[in-house]
């Protein structure tokens, strides 16, 4: 009987793998080509190695698993809240420091402040695999360029590298970014979304607790602010998403960014100290927890030393 | 690639055991302009001369001497155009080194990758071997390093070295000269003698280069007034 790639064949053949809810162990989504009832992937003399890039394979394995019922694990989010703002002489950009997965806190105290150029820093929000890996990769390529022109980085240019890279994966790359920084035209702000949009602000708020930073901005945010009171201002926006968004929480972080200097504030507000922590620490002491049942079970060496073997050869 | 006239390696061997394309890229070094290392106690430094096909050229706009990282610099003698093309894929190897460690590259893997690029292309189907020998200076965890590197593609960790058209009578000079204990600034006006040794024409600021590194290893190039300093110190 020939061999058939079509699948609602395949159950006629195979009854009862039709039963099961997890059906990726048949078929190898790159090729549609059904596995064998021995689990040997048959191979197409066509078969070319992937070429590099992205590969969306496992996407497509996704999507399928979905469609079947099975849930995905929560990915590991930062929640977020991060603005940016332009004052006077540069601009400031701040962050809270919680990364959640899912209802879980799972980094009290991350950086969400990334390094992209000494000029240059960038807020992200999103998955925060995504942020790192994108913030990481275009720091590099502006590494390079700066070696190629001998010029300072402009953020423009790093914004376009963001957005061609994001556009490219149409959104999957789930990262929302507020770049900031100062090159030799001047201050600049933009905020860059998951699918590559970009906007250019005075003043800006990212991720889960953009509305409650939001509406401290556009409250108090006035042009020509000094360096002091945008400063403030960006703390108290930050503190508005710590305080009343369950994504982001624990710490303030600030970087300012003017020409010619750039200050890292990590941890510039820490509003969310542990309070109560007892002094004396906890004592364990032997005999405290009740034995229920012992096992022991004597280690048996099961290497055998032989004296006196040959001498290798020369 | 495939079928081509040119797929098979034009490096091949000589009955008497020589690859013949490499013996002529280190003649094509050997006519190029002079450049040399010297390691300090305290640094590394190199220099090259800057002569120009004309004075027509617009000598700012030329550099020799270039960086690979904050902390690694690179002088070569020979095609300034192949030395080019290493510049780039060793700055983009830094780079890869740096995203997958999260760790500046120290200069002995810098030098080894770049090494197995020149050693590729004298093994690869229709290409040619680089015409440049290239002297590799950086200050990193393991102090001051110079390495040279040349078109077969191997390297070396030298104290002093020189490349180019004046190579014996710069190396017999630094052999004289050469002191263990040298301190950066030494260095300096040692190279700025060993050039001076085989330059024809007035040497000054703007027709020779020299790169420094020094404990703070951040690598630069000198500019062409500092250099007229230094040559006003050794006059």
């Amino acid at each position: 009987m020939p061999l058939t790639y079509d699948r609602e064949a395949l159950f006629d053949r195979f009854p009862l793998a039709s039963k099961s809810k997890n059906l990726s162990h048949l078929f190898d989504p790159r090729k549609d080509i059904p596995k064998s009832s021995f689990g040997v992937r048959m191979v197409k003399m066509t078969d070319l190695p992937t070429k590099g890039g992205f590969s969306f394979d496992l996407c497509t394995r996704n999507q399928m698993l979905l469609d079947k019922g099975v849930q995905m694990p929560p990915f590991r989010k930062t929640g977020t809240t991060i603005v940016g703002l332009v004052f006077q002489d540069g601009v400031v950009l701040g962050a809270d420091t919680r990364a959640t997965e899912g209802p879980i806190v799972a980094d009290k105290n991350c950086e969400k402040i990334h390094f992209m150029a000494p000029n240059i820093y960038c807020c992200g929000a999103g998955t925060a695999a995504d942020t790192e890996a994108v913030t990481d990769m275009v720091s590099s390529q502006l590494q390079l360029h700066r070696y190629a022109t001998g010029r300072e980085s402009r953020v423009v240019t790093a914004l376009t590298l963001l957005k061609s890279h994001l556009f490219s994966y149409q959104g999957h790359v789930s990262a929302a970014l507020v770049l900031g920084g100062v090159d030799v035209t001047g201050p600049h702000l933009h905020t860059v979304y998951p699918h590559g949009s970009t906007d250019t602000l005075p003043f800006a708020t990212m991720g889960s607790g953009s509305l409650a930073a939001m509406s401290v901005f556009e409250s108090k945010y006035r042009e020509g602010l000094t360096r002091e009171e945008g400063i403030e201002l960006v703390a108290e926006a930050i503190c508005a998403g710590i305080f009343n968004d369950l994504g982001s929480g624990s710490n303030v972080d600030v970087c300012v960014i003017t020409k010619g200097q750039t200050e890292y504030l990590r941890n510039y507000q820490l509003p969310n100290p542990r309070t109560y922590i007892s002094s004396k620490g906890y004592s364990f002491v032997k005999g405290q927890t009740e034995v229920l049942s012992t096992k022991i079970t004597p280690i048996q060496s099961k290497v055998q030393t032989v004296e006196g073997g040959d001498a290798m050869e020369e | 690639m495939g079928d081509s006239q040119y797929s098979f390696s034009l490096t091949t061997f000589s009955p008497s055991g020589k690859l013949v394309q490499i013996e002529h890229a280190l003649q094509a070094v050997g006519s190029g302009q002079t450049s040399l290392g010297i390691k300090a106690a305290n640094g590394v430094v190199v220099a090259t001369e800057k002569k120009l096909p004309s004075i027509l050229v617009d000598e700012t706009s030329v550099q020799k001497i270039q960086l690979m990282t904050p902390n690694i610099g690179v002088v070569y003698s020979g095609m300034g155009p192949d030395s080019r093309v290493l510049v780039r894929k060793s700055r983009k190897q830094a780079q890869q080194y740096f995203r997958l460690y999260k760790e500046p590259i120290p200069i002995t893997q810098l030098v080894r990758e770049t090494a197995a690029v020149m050693q590729e292309f004298t093994q690869s189907g229709g290409v040619r071997p680089f015409g440049v020998s290239l002297l590799i200076a950086g200050y990193d965890d393991n102090g001051p390093q110079l390495y040279q590197v040349d078109p077969s593609g191997s390297y070396f960790s030298w104290k002093a070295s020189a490349m180019g058209k004046n190579v014996s009578n710069a190396k017999t000079f630094l052999e004289k000269r050469y002191t263990e204990d040298m301190e950066l600034e030494d260095a300096i006006h040692t190279a700025i003698l060993t050039l001076k040794e085989g330059f024809e024409g007035q040497i000054s600021g703007k027709n020779i280069e020299i790169g420094i590194i020094g404990a703070d290893r951040k690598f630069r190039v000198l500019s062409s007034s500092e250099i007229d300093d230094y040559l006003a110190e050794v006059e």
